[in-house]
């Protein structure tokens, strides 16, 4: 997949089009003219999402009613197809070649890795982010997986409700169970194809992890169900329905679902230590980039094709020696996008490079 | 403040009331209004108030009607011994357009969902279980509940929840299948696909 050209009209400040390079892309300019916000525009294009906002209608322009990015991407040879996201309101409308497309259709167009200072949450931060990143890499080679997570999401919160009147209430105990069977079990269900899932993922990752790419430690990652020592994990769906019935007064305690993946976490390790505690911000950004190149990987395994790899701020992230490696690594896989706001940048890295200058949103010149 | 006068913010207001209306679309409709013709307006409100003096809730099967028991409740060439649940009326519609199901139903008017504050009681369930038992007075025994309510998580729940209190009678429950869509809505849902969710449908 190959991003030719983008457009953004109403989409933050942005306004106007230039086409890509099929290999490194350099979005320069100042701060606060947008550069950004373009790489936000292509990330839109990628994933149907933003990184910077879960609430779209933010990113409409203040004096816009609507916000259209649009992308010329080539499938192959001589397959061109025009993908748009149209913001109005909370309302995102996906289409590819005009015609109006579901999430799950319009997926599959175009997918991108992401590598900003938000992601570093993935090394450092709560298992909640470990998670999505799981989640959103499940999504990226089986787009029917969003059902199955918003569905997850909803009994939980369906559940949670259930549990929490049952407490104030004090609805006597054998009611409460025959309300809370019909969402267990869907939650068992839905909780062992994600488990499931991310197991595997996990698996692909491992297959395909450099452990030492940029550092001299070794990486390792590994999925950590919260039922672990609890039973049988091979046969989640027996322990999951176990632990539920086992677990009900507790949930019921507590007023929230206490089983399920939504405790899980993605253990990573540098020589068998734990990152997140004790690595330090440049192995925490080493460990990151490693993470989203395997990401890059089984991609590849998966689609036959290379997704769009986006750096934001790439300087202010990463010292010249991890990109280097980073950009050497990449170089004839992915089509990059980077943004910087230095020319010394430019004339270190840009010399195949295609540069777009931004100033106050609009695309100035290419190079 | 009100923008409006008072008699346009109180059509407003009422217009928001109904559902998938924001403000935006309440003031248009409000607008709308005001530009209509005296008599069509009198028209709309007689046809409001004709459908809350006329239609009534069938007494065994909770659909809308105009005659109590309703048209399927009361017609002899209804299949007696089977029932289908569905959520709403429109999706009694969209079975009936099939052609394919003679049975008889049975409309919840909701599905559950603990975040909407609808539960069990809340739902029009309860009598339904009078018409499962073998001495009801048209004496014919009902062998089969199919559960119809939407692929959405809150309609597997409701299928889940009557299928546990059904199955102990003895009486066979299936599901539709789910080919359609998971997380649609069955009012959207065509002929085609509703029949074959109809034929493929497997027990629970
Ligand atoms: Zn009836």
């Amino acid at each position: 997949m190959l991003l030719e050209s983008v457009a953004a009209d109403g989409f933050r400040n942005l306004d106007g089009k230039f086409s890509c390079g099929n290999g490194l892309n350099i979005i320069c300019g100042n701060n606060g003219h947008g550069k950004t916000n373009w790489l936000e525009a292509i990330h839109l294009l990628s994933t149907t999402k933003s990184f910077r906002t879960a609430r779209l209608s933010e990113a409409i322009r203040f004096d816009a009613t609507t916000a259209i990015v649009r992308g010329e991407v080539r499938q192959s040879g001589q397959i061109v197809r025009t993908i748009q996201v149209i913001l109005e309101g909370n309302t995102k409308t996906l289409t590819v070649n005009g015609k109006k497309e579901t999430v799950q259709n319009y997926m599959g167009q175009l997918y991108a890795f992401v590598f900003n200072s938000d992601e570093l949450e993935i090394v450092r931060g709560s298992p909640d982010s470990r998670r999505r990143f799981l989640d959103d890499g499940i999504v990226s080679i089986f787009p029917p997986f969003v059902q199955t997570l918003s569905d997850f999401n909803k009994v939980i919160r369906q559940k949670n409700k259930l549990l929490q009147n049952a407490r104030k209430d004090e609805t006597p105990a054998n009611k409460v169970e025959a309300l809370l069977a019909p969402w267990n079990e869907q939650l068992v269900s839905l909780a062992s194809r994600i488990h499931k899932a991310r197991v595997r993922f996990v698996e692909r990752l491992n297959e395909v992890l450099e452990r030492k790419l940029f550092d001299r430690e070794e990486l390792s990652i590994r999925y950590v169900s919260s039922l672990e020592g609890k039973g049988d994990l091979d046969d989640y769906e027996s322990l999951i329905a176990e632990r539920l019935s086992l677990r009900t007064q507790a949930e019921i305690y507590s007023g929230y679902s206490l089983i399920g993946p939504h405790r899980d976490d993605l253990e990573i390790n540098f020589d068998g230590r734990e990152m997140r505690k004790f690595g330090s911000s440049g192995q925490q950004r080493s460990a990151l980039l490693s993470l989203l190149l395997a990401g890059v990987s089984v991609f590849h395994e998966q689609q036959d094709e290379y997704p769009l790899f986006l750096i934001d701020d790439i300087d202010a992230e990463l010292d010249y020696r991890r990109i280097g490696k980073l950009l050497e690594y990449l170089d004839g896989k992915t089509q990059t996008f980077v943004t910087t706001s230095k020319e010394s940048f430019v004339e270190k890295f840009g010399v195949d490079a295609r540069v777009i200058r931004v100033a106050e949103g609009l695309p100035t010149g290419e190079s | 403040m009100l923008e409006y006068s008072e008699p346009v913010a109180r059509l407003i207001d009422e217009f928001k009331r109904l559902p998938g209306i924001g403000q935006k679309s309440a003031q248009r409709l409000a607008f709308h209004v005001l530009r209509l013709p005296e008599e069509r307006v009198e028209d709309f409100v007689e046809a409001l108030r004709q459908v809350k003096e006329k239609i009534v809730f069938c007494s065994s099967c909770n659909n809308l009607t105009d005659v109590d028991p309703c048209q399927y409740c009361s017609s002899p060439s209804r299949d007696r011994s089977m029932i289908c649940v569905v959520e709403e009326p429109y999706n009694l519609v969209a079975i009936e357009k099939t052609r394919s199901y003679k049975g008889l139903y049975h409309i919840l008017h909701g599905s559950l969902s603990p975040i909407r504050g609808i539960g069990p009681d809340e739902l029009m369930l309860s009598n339904l279980f009078p018409r499962l038992s073998t001495d009801e007075e048209d004496g014919e025994e009902v062998k089969e509940i199919i559960i119809a309510t939407n692929p959405t998580t809150e309609g597997e729940a409701t299928a889940n929840y009557i299928a546990r209190l059904v199955k102990p009678l003895g009486i066979r429950v299936t599901r539709i299948a789910m080919g359609m869509p998971v997380g649609s809505d069955l009012e959207f849902v065509d002929e085609v696909t509703m029949d074959k969710a109809l034929s493929n449908r497997h027990e629970i």
